[in-house]
Formats: C-alpha cells, structure tokens, sequence
C-alpha cells in the first residue's frame, strides 16, 4: 500500500522525516513524496496525478482543489516567516542594508514564495517608500519556479540575496530577518483527497498530530 | 506468409511512431482557437519573450557561424591527428543534457566560477544576463552546426580545390571563392538547425541564466512559466514554438535546391 504526498517544496524535508516514522509504525504502508513548487503540484492534481495529500506553501493553491471537489478542505498545518538571505560572508548586515544588494532572487509570482514576497515589497513601498522598494525591486535579477531554487540561486553564490522561507536558511547562508512592519506570515497548509485510502487518511492525522507537530518544530516551523 | 507479416507489423510499427510524432503537435492547434492567440499575443509575456527569444537565438547563430566555420572547414581537410579528439570535444554538448551543461557554464563562468574572477575583473558578470542566454544557446547548438557544416565541406571535391591552387589562389581564395559557394547551401542548412536548437533551449539557460521576464526570459521558459498559470497561455506560447521551429525547417528543407 502506498501513499502519495505533494509536498511544496518549501515542506519537502518534513514528510520524508514524518514517513520515515510513519512507515516504521506502519510496516506495510509506503509513503512517498513528490516535491515542487505548489502551483506546479496543483497543476499536475488538476491533470489528473494521483495525489492522496497535498501539503501547500499557501492556502490558495489547496483552496482552489477544494473548490473543484479534487480535494477535502485545507488544514493549517504550520506558519512560517519570510526573511531575506545572504551568504555567510556577505556585507549585508541588516534588512535595512538590503537596497545595497546588486542581485537579489525572487519566486515568480504564481509560487507561494513570490507571492509572499511581493506582499513584502507591496509594505515596503508603503512603509519606506518608493526609494527602499524600488532599489529592491530593481535589482531582482531571476524569478525562480519554487523556493529551494530561489535559495540555490544564493548558495551557488550567485545572487547577493534572496527572499525566502526561514525553514530554508541553510548552513553557509545567513538570515535578515524582516522589520515587523513588513513582516508576512505564511501559512502552510495540508488536504486529502475526497476518496483517500485509511493509510492516507492515517497519515493526514499522524501529520496533523503531535508527532507531524514534533517534526515540524523540528524544522523550525511555528506551530 | 511470415515475409508479409513482418512486412505488416513493420508499417503498422512505423504508422505507430508517425502518429506519436505529429499527432502532439496537432493537438497543440486543437487545443487552441483564434480568441485564445488573440488573447496569449496580446498577454504582457508573449512579445518580450518572443523579442527576446528571436534576437538571442540570431546572436548564437551568428556567433556559431563566424567561428563554427573555420573549424568545421579544418575538420573536414586537416590531416592533423587532432581532428578526431578536436571532432569528439565538439560532439560532447551533444550527449550531455542541457542541466548538467547549465551546472558546468556556472561552475566555469559563475561568479565563484573558474573564470568568474577573472571576468570579474574586466567587468564582464555573465549570470542573469541576455549574454549568458547567448552563451547557454551556443553551447547546445553548436555542435549541431558543426556537425553538419564538416559534412557539407566534405562533400566539396578535394579536385576542384586542387586545380583552383593550381591556377593560382592562396588557400584563403580557395576556400572563399570555390569551397565556400559549393558548401552553402550544406551550410545554410546547418545554421538552421542550430537556430532552431538555439530557441529551444530551456535547461541550460534556466540555470545559467534564471528567468526574468524581457531580460532572460525566452520563449520556452515562458512556456515554463505560463504553465503554471495560464494553460492556454502555455498552448499558444508552444504553438509559437512550432511555427518557428517549422519555419526554419521549411528553410532548411528549400535550401539544398538553392543556388546564390
């Protein structure tokens, strides 16, 4: 028996943690993740693949399969915060040093990354002012298909900074984290489907339960 | 009686393959009407890329002519032991796929590159830029130029060459007054199909040189984009493609009866 989980890229690291421990209570149950940008695995449930949970970056991807009946209703599974990255070694001490960047990477705008992101540059504007925002926003040199590429992007050390999820600072690289007058909270979500097999539903639950809370504060997520 | 079975299961077989060629391409029309390539031409992505896509493709094209040529020309006359190496280091973009060409372009041209600093320091950052498109396209496409040009110069007669020395022209004359003309045609065709692989290229580039819109955005990362989007914008956006693509091989496909 198998169980077929979409997870958002920004997710991807908590279901193969949580399956590992699912599958050692469940010995017969293989669970298996596919991991993409969320409105890449929207788009690949709505032509048909054979999802059993999707766990999305935001509610809008999950809320829109909902609609369409290709999904039980969304549940919040964790929060998370935008906060902006650079190399460890880099000169950019502060958010505030961020219009200094030459060459900063985005999600474009259909991943749930770059649409958080856009909210972010949206308050700046308003915030700031259009200086702040606009020497931001004029130096975004890429926009990416999902977060673990916007961060790649940084890693490879080719942008000077990137807007990404805080669960995806990685070693080598450092976080800015935002003023809290242009923070945006994210809200991670997770939906079965319709007509999901009691191994699918047993591992909704078990994501959903302490030990899916555990795993995700693991990660560095906000309950 | 087995001699006409195999015959049958042969064309059936080859029937099979036909309609898995063309049939995906005529379903993209399908799938399309006039008001959705109204509405994708008049969609702020579809010219930018479209610009975009025609005036990177006709530099790598131009870039992989200019030096492409030369030593196409080598490859098909020397006698040096070098032209075998020489002729598998240029087929090697060939069998490699497009991502792993995008890794090694960053690993040689990247700003933590092998020759990063070095470009740094006459002021040349290649990542992110419409160059770094140009220079993803003319590694994929070369090789196919070249290829295809040595072939064309191999079929000049090494006679004709001969007698024209004989009556007096240098080497150079040779080349650009008799090889050159016998070939063009061959040549002609060559560039076509490395324009076309040229605006195809979609792994290399997204890599090397990301994705933003009317600066390295080409048309099929658009495609790329659209689809997560806009599926008809995505449909119009490939049908796009298949015009271009269809019109260099109509070239390419004209060319060989066609004389300067």
């Amino acid at each position: 028996m198998s169980v077929e989980v979409f997870a958002a890229s920004s997710l991807a690291d908590v279901p193969g943690d949580l399956a590992e421990s699912f599958e050692a209570a469940h010995p017969d149950v293989d669970v298996r993740v596919t991991s993409a940008g969320s409105q890449v695995l929207r788009l690949q449930i709505e032509e048909g693949a054979p999802a059993d949970l999707f766990a999305s970056a935001d509610p809008s991807h999950a809320r829109l399969l909902w609609e369409a009946g290709l999904l039980g209703s969304p549940e919040v599974l964790a929060h998370n915060a935008l906060v902006a990255v650079v190399p460890d070694a880099s000169p950019l001490r502060t958010f505030d040093d961020l219009p200094r960047a030459t060459r900063i990477v985005v999600g474009t705008p259909n991943v749930p990354v770059g649409a958080y992101t856009r909210q972010v540059l949206q308050r700046a504007r308003t915030v700031r002012g259009d200086a702040f925002a606009e020497a931001i926003a004029g130096s975004i040199v890429s926009e990416e298909p999902n977060v673990r590429l916007v961060r790649a992007k940084v890693e490879l050390g080719e942008a000077d900074a990137a807007f990404v999820y805080r669960t995806d600072v990685s070693p080598g690289l450092r976080a800015l984290p935002l003023p809290e007058a242009l923070a945006v909270r994210a809200t991670h979500v997770v939906a079965l489907r319709p007509e999901a097999s009691r191994e699918a539903q047993a591992f909704f639950a078990w994501a959903l339960g302490p030990t899916g809370d555990a795993a995700l504060l693991d990660h560095g997520f906000d309950p | 009686m087995i001699d006409r079975a195999l015959t049958g299961l042969g064309a059936f077989l080859a029937a099979g393959l036909l309609a898995l060629l063309v049939l995906p391409l005529l379903a993209l029309v399908v799938a399309s009407s006039p008001t959705a390539v109204a509405a994708a031409v008049a969609d702020p992505a579809f010219l930018p890329a479209l610009g975009l896509s025609l005036a990177t493709s006709a530099s790598s094209v131009a870039v992989i002519v200019l030096a492409g040529t030369p030593l196409a020309w080598w490859l098909a006359t020397s006698g040096s032991r070098w032209v075998r190496p020489v002729g598998l280091l240029v087929d090697l973009p060939l069998v490699v796929p497009p991502a792993a060409l995008g890794i090694a372009l960053l690993q040689a041209f990247g700003r933590r590159g092998l020759f990063g600093p070095a470009l740094a320091a006459v002021g040349v950052q290649l990542p992110f830029t419409p160059a770094a498109v140009v220079v993803a396209q003319v590694v994929v496409a070369a090789p196919f130029y070249v290829q295809a040009a040595v072939n064309a110069f191999r079929d000049v007669d090494p006679e004709v060459l001969l007698v024209a020395r004989t009556l007096g022209a240098g080497p150079a004359a040779a080349f650009g007054r008799v090889a050159l003309p016998i070939a063009l045609p061959g040549l002609v065709g060559a560039a076509s199909l490395a324009w076309a692989r040229a605006l195809g290229e979609l792994g290399a580039t997204l890599l090397f040189a990301g994705s933003l819109p009317g600066r390295t955005t080409t048309l099929p990362l658009a495609v790329l984009t659209a689809l997560e989007s806009d599926v008809q914008l995505a449909v119009v956006l490939a049908l796009a493609l298949v015009a271009l693509g269809g019109l260099l091989l109509g070239v390419l496909r004209a060319v060989p009866t066609w004389r300067p």
